[in-house]
């Protein structure tokens, strides 16, 4: 009881901490948080617009691209800002009651928070600006908030250990998840795409993510080649697998 | 009391393993403030590392009973992009102590001025010291775990932080590492010493002192 309790306290105090860097020295600090998410929906719509009479669900342009980017942000923001959480944090590892794993729960609880209350303005914004009321399904939301940072969650315990061991795989990470945001779904729907295409990018466990979260919104969409029993048997193994490395490298953690 | 039992560890950097205490067993007793010596690169810091619970042992194990503090080192614990202030503020919420309490005591204590609300990365050195020598007497530990950090400041602060200190022996513990005889001697009665993976015992600080100078002759 007494460990649990030291435990909360520390993950508070982490996650106050990090509260006050999230965004640096950056003039604006959070602002940053909502323009980013807005300036890509933005821009997405005006392209697809230009190109497109309607999206490929609904009416809505920016909704369309709001519900794809908000809940691939679950994964896409977690993963990048777990990666650095232990070597951002190292000098604070020196009091003995922190431990690593509490600087990676202290962000993940930060960022998840972080992206509910985003997407939350983000979907208010333009339910507003509609004519037509938006329906939502909270469980399909939640669900893929979920899932989608637990895939975050299990790759970001593995990257904390790898990128010191292997400053290599650093590089070679950062060159293969660049294409992500292209494969996932945002600006597509996998459902359309001809057969080959299709079974090649539902491979991609963030497609299924984004599927879940559109189901949130839009009732008539079926996700056709939706598989929630592939989508977590990646993110257990993948959690499975970082908690493996995370738990066995304290040393390489802790900077030994 | 602080207990090691059978405790082994080795530290491997760039490929070369070098032992720094190899199948030691010892117990430390409430009531006795002990200075530890041994030579450049012994492992001591290691060692206080692992009696705090940072670094764990290859084998054997630690008991600790009593609240221990993390090791006070130059190098500081603090996180460079978070102002002093903010900084204490962490200390005092992970050890669960009044935050505002703590965050005054530091201010007083440390006399940082302005630069208290400024990021520790643009800190001195100096600085550094007095901040964490503020902030690890504002906070009560049974034991205080001390690594070359005593002498910080000039001739006004050094007096005012030893005098804190001090006070603070009165029932606190210290495990001291210093290179300093006389700092040895002004603060603890007995001694240990590190040499090749073997922790020697001494009843008296003097006995240490001296064993490690005839160490030192040996080369």
């Amino acid at each position: 009881m007494y460990y649990f309790l030291v435990h909360l306290r520390v993950l508070s105090a982490l996650v106050i901490r990090e509260t006050s860097t999230r965004f640096g020295t950056n003039p604006g600090g959070y602002i940053w948080a909502f323009l980013d998410p807005l300036a890509h929906i933005a821009f997405l719509s005006v392209i697809f617009m230009a190109i497109a009479h309607a999206p490929a669900l609904g009416t809505s342009f920016p909704l369309f691209f709001a519900t794809g980017y908000i809940g691939f942000q679950f994964y896409q923001g977690m993963a990048g800002y777990l990666n650095g959480a232990v070597a951002s944090n190292r000098s604070l590892l020196s009091y003995p009651n922190v431990a690593p794993i509490d600087t990676i729960l202290a962000r993940y609880i930060l960022q998840f928070g972080t992206t509910a209350v985003v997407g939350f303005c983000v979907f208010a914004l333009i339910g507003l600006s509609l004519r037509s009321s938006i329906t939502i399904q909270w469980p399909f939301l939640i669900e893929a908030a979920f899932a989608g940072s637990l895939l975050a969650l299990g790759s970001g315990l593995a990257n904390n250990v790898l990128f010191i061991k292997y400053p290599l795989y650093e590089k070679f990470y950062g060159i293969v998840t660049r294409p992500l945001f292209m494969v996932s779904g945002i600006f597509f729907l996998p459902d359309a795409l001809p057969h080959p295409a299709r079974e090649v990018v539902l491979l991609n466990p963030l497609v299924h993510v984004v599927m879940l979260f559109r189901q949130g919104f839009y009732p008539e969409y079926r996700a056709i080649g939706f598989d929630a029993g592939y989508l977590y048997s990646v993110a257990f193994s993948l959690l499975f697998g970082g908690l493996l490395i995370f738990t066995s490298s304290r040393s390489i953690l802790r900077g030994r | 009391m602080i207990r090691l039992e059978r405790a082994t560890k080795l530290v491997r950097m760039k490929g070369v393993s070098k032992v720094i205490i190899n199948d030691v067993s010892f117990v430390i007793p409430r009531g006795r403030s002990i200075g530890l010596l041994g030579r450049n690169g012994a492992g001591k810091s290691t060692l206080l590392q692992i009696i705090a619970g940072t670094l764990s042992l290859d084998s054997g194990k630690v008991i600790r009973e009593g609240k221990i503090s993390w090791p006070l080192g130059f190098q500081g614990s603090f996180q460079g992009n978070l102002s002093g202030e903010q900084n204490v503020r962490f200390v005092a919420r992970i050890y669960g102590v009044d935050t505002e309490e703590l965050v005054d005591y530091v201010a007083d204590f440390a006399e940082l001025g302005a630069f208290y609300k400024a990021p520790v990365r643009t800190y001195s050195s100096g600085m550094k010291a007095r901040l964490a020598f503020g902030v690890s007497m504002g906070v009560k530990f049974d034991y205080y775990l001390v690594d070359e950090i005593t002498a910080v400041g000039d001739t006004n602060f050094k007096r005012k932080s030893q005098h804190v200190f001090k006070e603070r022996l009165t029932d606190s513990d210290v495990i001291m590492v210093s290179h300093s005889a006389t700092t040895l001697r002004d603060y603890c009665e007995t001694g240990m010493v590190l040499e090749e993976g073997k922790l020697a015992y001494y009843d008296n600080i003097e006995d240490a002192i001296a064993v490690h100078e005839r160490n030192m002759k040996r080369q």
